[in-house]
């Protein structure tokens, strides 16, 4: 059975296919959902928690190391085999009884009066440095710990501790009804939160049967675009930061502020916050968005003319935290920082809400800082170009209103479903009971990324930090959630 | 008069150090489209951290409180040094080995104090503080060769009068003027070689030194940090820069000759990104490279 469970999953790897969900459920059930990246199709497996243990993956499959891990904090199921069991979530501050989503919930546990302590894996020798960063930054920036072990300037090793401010987002979501979860879905992450909103709404139309007309796709394709050019703007600003070219990182700031005030005014949100929900999207006037679009286009082209012409910015660029190919497919690496290595990877082409937009793949060579950034630089304008194209279709579309929907409230079932968040394959998976969520997990695009950065560092130097650590640009909020 | 003009003229470049340094900031805030802080922040930033209680790290020694007051006095000292207007009573103390020995002493104590408080950082940027030292030291000796060049000895005068005499020596002092001008941004700590205006901690070179001060000692080290620029770069334009006969003229130039160079520093900041750390020594090379050229061609007989 435990045997099974292994081949299985390590089939689907060997086959190429994308592992979407990886997570447990109260009842002591583990499941992994992969994915066919060819035609979108999903196959399930599950094991059976016996004796609060389950079989481990993470030696075949190291991309579910954080995965399982994390089952073992909030479970308390010990993944059998798993040849790093520090905790991932887990604080000293935790009772050992208290596993947020074990069999016998405590909602609210005595907290223990304890010093933190992360033991971190460091190398140890003469001549090697210890330095400690965070979880308080000296910059706005969110709380994350990270532990270099450092010979000179050269980094050996990078230990990350994240979950700092781990709010418990999926405790939270079980037991409440279909209408309370959007304010909470959308909240998940500023960074990516239309992507988590759609994965919700269709989590929900499909377990209801409900076909969404295509104005109700074209409103979210057109909400998740304009999400993924606010991402890849603030990213693209915060790279020059990090080598102190700040003529770039000012300017690219101001285009995307310019780009939050277009879209607070067309959808009432500058971080688009509260814009899907099931059966429903915010809509905007063709007519503006085209006019939003070439405002930018305005600032866009002269900002790209700076940074592609400077030398200097693209030298230190070159050549520092690269990702290797055959790193990025152990880790199952998505998003920009596949496609950077040179990896087709893109859930757009087996999306259903694109089936006819055929958005172009870019791809980077080499898989340093430079590739991540000029990948940015070409989806950046691929995405202007659907929402153009998105907003002549809206205007030809005849001025047929929304359909109204409400939803059923005694919907059950499990839904996976996943959407190409600015940061890669966002999945949440999703099971309603009668109404309410039953179980509700979230593997977030940078999800997948953080150990894969942690695995890019050795051979930097780590004033090159700030700089690869930017490029790569991963939510902390969706991960910690 | 002569008395009274060199101490005017020190008085004023101590005093207005600060607001050199917020003539950079403005510069800067205005290329990257942006209004920025008043050119008088920096006084406002050093009087706030003035009157903040200072704290000092649990175990760290005398050096830590020492290193602040030293590295403010070896600065004050190479600004007495300079004839600020030009000239200088005879007896006064003026030799160009001196300021390098002060710049050493303010560099050794820079790292001492980032070493001291036995934080990862200061460690790092002590490290990188006294890393850098090796490169810059023997480059800013090239760079003002010239000096031994023309006249044989070290005495701090304008030398400007002398290299324009012949035609053959304007090449030379062309190249000299480049050479100390890019070792000087190394020696301020500016882009490309360090950014002083960065919060990232892992990328910090002298700021990072002084990551655990606060207070009275952190207000000190600000003022410092300005004074450097505007110690050095007189030093600089007294040496290489042009020199009128009056007294008050030359003191009038040496302000604008500052707050130029400080309008010169932001654009360059704002040209260029931060080189890696392991190519600065390129950097120190070439400007030591043309330094050397110039010496060569006074004091080798090309003049002749």
């Amino acid at each position: 059975m435990s045997q099974d469970w292994i081949d299985h999953n390590i089939a689907h790897k060997q086959a190429g296919d994308e592992l979407l969900s990886l997570t447990a459920t109260r009842d002591g059930q583990v499941r992994a959902t992969w994915m066919n990246p060819g035609d979108g199709r999903q196959t399930s497996y599950a094991t059976s928690v016996i004796d609060n243990h389950f079989p481990s993956l993470t030696r075949a499959l190291p991309e579910v190391a954080w995965d399982e891990r994390e089952i073992h904090d909030l479970f308390g199921f010990v993944p059998q085999g798993h040849p790093d069991l520090r905790p991932l979530v887990r604080t000293p501050r935790w009772p050992s009884e208290f596993f947020p989503l074990g069999a016998k919930p405590i909602r609210c546990p005595a907290w223990l009066d304890v010093e933190p302590d992360n033991p971190a894996r460091t190398v140890q020798g003469d001549g090697i440095t210890i330095m400690k960063v965070g979880p308080t930054h000296a910059g706005i920036i969110e709380s994350g710990h990270f532990v270099f072990s450092l010979m000179g300037e050269n980094i050996l090793h990078l230990d990350i501790h994240l979950f700092q401010n781990h709010r418990g987002v999926e405790a939270i979501l079980e037991d409440q009804p279909i209408a309370n979860a959007v304010p909470i879905v959308s909240r998940v992450c500023a960074g990516d939160t239309v992507s988590h909103q759609t994965n919700w709404a269709m989590a929900v139309e499909n377990l209801a049967q409900f076909v969404p007309d295509p104005l109700l796709s074209l409103r979210r394709v057109i909400l998740l675009e304009s999400e993924r050019v606010l991402s890849h703007l603030n990213d693209l600003a915060q790279i020059p930061a990090g080598v102190g070219f700040q003529r770039a990182h000012q300017q690219a700031l101001a285009i995307k502020e310019c780009w939050q005030q277009g879209l607070k005014q067309l959808f009432g949100h500058r971080l688009l916050f509260d814009t899907v929900k099931p059966g429903w999207a915010a809509g905007a006037d063709p007519d503006a968005l085209l006019m939003l679009i070439r405002r930018l286009r305005q600032q866009w082209t002269p900002w790209r003319t700076l940074v592609e012409g400077h030398h200097g910015f693209h030298d230190r660029m070159t050549g520092v935290g690269v990702v290797k190919p055959h790193d990025a497919e152990r880790f199952g690496a998505h998003g920009v920082v596949a496609r950077a290595a040179g990896q087709a990877r893109d859930v757009r082409s087996v999306h259903a809400l694109y089936a006819d937009m055929r958005p172009a793949c870019i791809l980077g060579q080499g898989g340093d800082v430079k590739a991540r950034f000029d990948v940015r630089l070409g989806e950046l304008e691929e995405s202007l170009r659907l929402l153009e194209a998105s907003a002549m279709r809206l205007r030809n579309e005849n001025e047929s209103p929304l359909r109204r929907w409400t939803v059923p409230d005694t919907l059950s079932g499990r839904a996976v479903v996943f959407t190409e968040s600015p940061h890669g394959l966002n999945v949440h998976d999703i099971t309603l009971d009668c109404g309410r969520i039953a179980r509700y997990h979230i593997r977030a695009g940078t999800y997948r990324h953080w150990p894969l950065l942690a695995q890019a560092m050795p051979g930097n130097t780590v004033a090159d930090f700030p700089l690869i650590n930017k490029s790569f640009e991963l939510c902390y909020s969706c991960t910690d959630r | 008069m002569v008395w009274f003009v060199q101490i005017l003229g020190i008085g004023l470049m101590f005093a207005l150090s600060p607001l050199f340094w917020g003539i950079t900031q403005t510069t800067k805030a205005r290329l990257q489209r942006r209004r920025g802080p008043s050119l008088w922040q920096p006084y406002w930033v050093i009087a706030k951290n003035w009157q903040k209680d200072t704290t000092v790290p649990e175990f760290s020694s005398l050096i830590f409180r020492l290193a602040p007051s030293i590295t403010m006095a070896a600065l004050v000292a190479i600004l007495i040094s300079i004839p600020v207007a030009g000239q200088v009573p005879a007896s006064w103390p003026r030799n160009l080995l001196t300021v390098f020995f002060l710049l050493a002493l303010e560099r050794f104590w820079t790292g001492l104090a980032g070493l001291d408080a036995a934080g990862t950082f200061g460690g790092l940027g002590a490290s990188r503080v006294t890393t850098l030292g090796t490169g810059i030291e023997p480059a800013l000796l090239a760079a003002l060769g010239i000096v031994w060049g023309v006249s044989g000895h070290a005495t701090i005068r304008p030398l400007a009068p002398l290299l324009h005499a012949s035609p053959a020596r304007l090449f030379p002092w062309v190249l000299a003027s480049v050479s100390l001008a890019l070792v000087l941004l190394a020696e301020w700590g500016r882009l490309p070689v360090d950014n002083p205006d960065t919060h990232l901690e892992l990328t910090m070179i002298h700021e990072a030194t002084l990551l655990e001060y606060d207070g009275r000692f952190l207000a000190l080290a600000e003022w410092a940090m300005a004074l450097k620029v505007t110690a050095l770069a007189t030093l600089g334009w007294v040496l290489l820069g042009p020199n009128c006969r009056s007294l008050w003229a030359n003191l009038a130039l040496r302000l604008g000759e500052v707050g130029l160079t400080a309008i010169a520093i932001g654009v360059v900041e704002s040209r260029f990104t931060k080189v890696r750390f392991f190519r600065i020594p390129m950097y120190l090379a070439a400007a030591a490279g043309i330094g050397v050229l110039a010496f060569y061609l006074v004091a080798g007989g090309f003049s002749g």
